[in-house]
């Protein structure tokens, strides 16, 4: 072990002489971040809402679809989008090409048939392969809960009281008491964060993570030129010579970048935290784990692209190219969300996206860590493949 | 125990063969020199001992350890000066003594220690902050040499270390092989300059397109080609005669001639050349030129490989 973090200290000693690293560490997406998200906050005319946009039609119009329409329009997951004109048929085409996250729709009748006690199918179109999808459907759920634990609770009183006119006023406070529950779960991670957290509205929610995430890839050019050069200048083979392991070398290069990643997203976080009110903190267990496991999977990245490249120019190169391919592809440029589900299904070979989704879950939706927990099993997925790969590389490798 | 025992090695890179059919064995506390010209197989030799390389066949015995079943018990026994300087541009000498030192498994005061005497010992004390890009060929040399030291190995090979550097270093690393020897140090040294082989060796191995075809001390090699001088002579013209008369001349070997010179091997050189100038003179020839070899490993690889060794 301590082999391991005698190569990590040497390289970060490395690292940090050498002016590239801050460059494309934190200088860079300090300044693309503010460039790209003045570009997207449309040149400071007003926050837009960062939920996801879900397309709503109520056929019914009495009162309890009224109610329910209140308690989804109060979801911070999804915001509705309502077109007068709109039919079934042509909110799951919007949904189908990608023009909308999902869509509901409320049949005619509803209410009547829930103050009778019937089933009401609600009409709900979504991908559920979509990890907004998903997010969507566990917050019309809870939603439909409520409403339905509210009418049940009327009809009792109606049954008991054996008056039709207590069902309104009985369903209102019953809805009211929602308001106040009174078994509270403090300890968790998953519901979505209370109304004002987060950063909704802020136009860097997407800028801020995707310039860290695409800078903190091309970052790896320092990283990779500092395994390139201990090649070239045979002092990998003197390495070897002494009583060191390739596995050794190979962890202690590897710690060496994911702890130099770890570092630029901390300080890009704080900045964000503090400079651009991006609520990090807010979730702070979430963000520390999307963080961690996108530093591993940017490290084990790294790490091929050291053991690949050959020369100085081959590191720049082979750095560059997945930050364009992984960063445009992921969604660091344009939010998958606004591409249609074909491409945001591609984009999610990219570990940038799974990164976004994490980072987005946090800052856009308010969400915790149980969010993140699918994008960071995915990141840690790569980190591993590219940990391997390196692995079997170096190995292969002639000394 | 010997300090190593090299048997069979053979190494080939696709058609190329490196190494082929090696033997040798070298005596603790000596200074043992592979020579040869470039390509001949000697760095490749150093990385099989080294562990660098897997032999295609063949072992070695390093203090006991099997280059084959115990590669780690090798590392811990080497010091390896590359021919190449293999330090790290951006850290200053004494980070990158202190790194290696690390990898040589040294630790805390004594590590610290050490580093500092190997400043000394290399001279480099007072430039010890300074990066190592900051260096000049020599000193960068030195410290690549004093990396080797860190541990104080039992045995250390040096690959051809005084390659592209000023007389004044050179002087200085030769000086540092010897001591290393007088402190016990068995040292496994690689060059292709005759002389310096000639100079620290207790014995020296030579080394031809992969194969070592002599091994010996120094007086041990000369005497292959007979402790005789060599004399080389240009002539103004030729003359079967004349060289019919110095085959007769007293104390010389032989006779060759080859491309318009004629080479002469002879008991002392002293001796006999005024008698080849009286012949010459005899038989109205004119010599131009004279060039006289004392026997050295130079002649020694010659007459085994019919080339000079910086051919």
């Amino acid at each position: 072990m301590k082999r391991i973090l005698d190569i990590t200290f040497k390289d970060l000693i490395e690292l940090t002489r050498n002016r590239m690293t801050f460059l494309f560490l934190l200088i860079m997406p300090i300044a693309f971040t503010v460039l790209f998200g003045f570009a997207f906050s449309g040149g400071g005319s007003g926050p837009e809402d960062p939920r996801l946009p879900v397309g709503f039609l109520n056929l019914d119009g009495e009162l309890l679809s009224l109610e329910l329409t209140g308690q989804l329009e109060a979801s911070t997951v999804f915001r509705l989008v309502v077109d007068p004109e709109a039919t079934p048929e042509g909110l799951e085409q919007q949904v189908a090409d990608g023009d909308l996250a999902a869509a509901i729709v409320i049949p005619a009748g509803s209410s009547q048939a829930a103050v009778a006690g019937d089933p009401v199918p609600l009409t709900v179109f979504v991908d559920p392969s979509a990890i907004s999808g998903m997010t969507i459907e566990g917050d019309l759920q809870a939603a439909a809960n409520r409403m339905n634990n509210a009418i049940l609770t009327a009809r009792i009183v109606v049954a008991v009281s054996g008056e039709d006119s207590a069902f309104e006023p009985a369903l209102g406070e019953a809805l009211a008491a929602w308001e106040n529950p009174p078994i509270r779960v403090n300890d968790t991670t998953s519901v979505p964060a209370e109304t004002g957290s987060g950063s909704q509205g802020n136009s860097f929610t997407h800028t801020a993570p995707g310039m860290m995430l695409q800078f903190a890839i091309a970052g790896l050019i320092t990283a990779a030129q500092v395994m390139v050069s201990e090649r070239k200048n045979r002092c990998l083979q003197r390495i070897l010579t002494t009583a060191t392991s390739r596995l050794q070398i190979l962890l202690g290069h590897y710690l060496a970048i994911v702890i130099l990643l770890l570092g630029q997203f901390i300080l890009l976080i704080v900045f964000g935290q503090l400079a651009l009110k991006l609520d990090y903190l807010n979730q702070a267990g979430a963000t520390l784990l999307v963080m961690l496991t996108t530093a591993l999977c940017i490290g084990g990245l790294g790490l091929l692209i050291g053991v690949l490249a050959r020369t100085e120019e081959q590191a720049i190169m082979f750095s560059l190219l997945p930050m364009f391919i992984l960063s445009s592809l992921g969604g660091a440029w344009v939010p998958l969300e606004i591409t249609g589900p074909t491409f945001s299904a591609i984009g999610h070979v990219s570990p940038v996206a799974w990164s976004l989704d994490g980072f987005q879950n946090i800052l856009a939706r308010g969400l915790g860590l149980e969010s993140v927990l699918l994008p960071s099993l995915a990141l840690a997925g790569y980190a591993v493949l590219f940990f391997l790969l390196a692995a079997w590389r170096f190995r292969r490798a002639s000394a | 125990m010997k300090a190593i025992e090299v048997t069979n090695l053979h190494k080939a890179f696709g058609e190329t063969r490196a190494v082929i059919g090696v033997n040798f064995t070298v005596e603790q506390g000596e200074i043992f020199s592979l020579l040869g010209p470039n390509g001949a197989g000697k760095t490749t030799t150093i990385s099989m001992l080294s562990c660098l390389l897997r032999p295609d066949d063949g072992d070695a015995l390093i203090l006991g350890h099997s280059l084959r079943k115990d590669p780690m018990g090798v590392k811990s026994v080497l010091g390896v000066v590359p021919q190449e300087i293999a330090l790290y541009d951006d850290l200053s000498a004494s980070e990158n003594l202190t790194f290696w030192g690390k990898m040589y498994g040294l630790r805390g005061a004594a590590l610290k220690a050490r580093v500092n005497e190997v400043l000394e010992i290399i001279g480099l004390t007072d430039r010890a902050r300074d990066r190592i890009k900051k260096y000049s060929g020599g000193m960068k040399r030195r410290v690549n040499i004093g990396v080797a030291l860190l541990h104080k190995p039992k045995i250390i090979y040096m690959d051809e270390p005084t390659v592209g550097i000023d007389p004044q270093s050179r002087r200085s690393i030769l000086d540092s092989v010897l001591a290393l020897k007088s402190e016990g140090t068995t040292v496994l040294y690689t060059t292709h300059y005759m002389e310096e082989a000639q100079e620290l060796s207790d014995h020296i191995a030579i080394m031809d397109h992969g194969k070592l075809i002599a091994a010996g001390t120094h007086n041990e090699l000369v005497r292959i080609v007979g402790e005789a001088d060599r004399i080389t002579l240009s002539l103004n013209a030729e003359s079967a005669r004349l060289i019919e008369a110095w085959k007769r001349t007293r104390g010389v070997q032989q006779v060759d001639a080859e491309d318009g010179n004629l080479t002469l091997l002879v008991d002392d050189s002293n001796q006999v050349l005024p008698r080849l100038f009286e012949a010459a003179a005899a038989s109205d020839v004119r010599i131009t030129s004279v060039d006289i070899q004392e026997p050295d490993l130079e002649v020694v690889f010659l007459h085994l490989t019919g080339r000079a060794l910086r051919d």
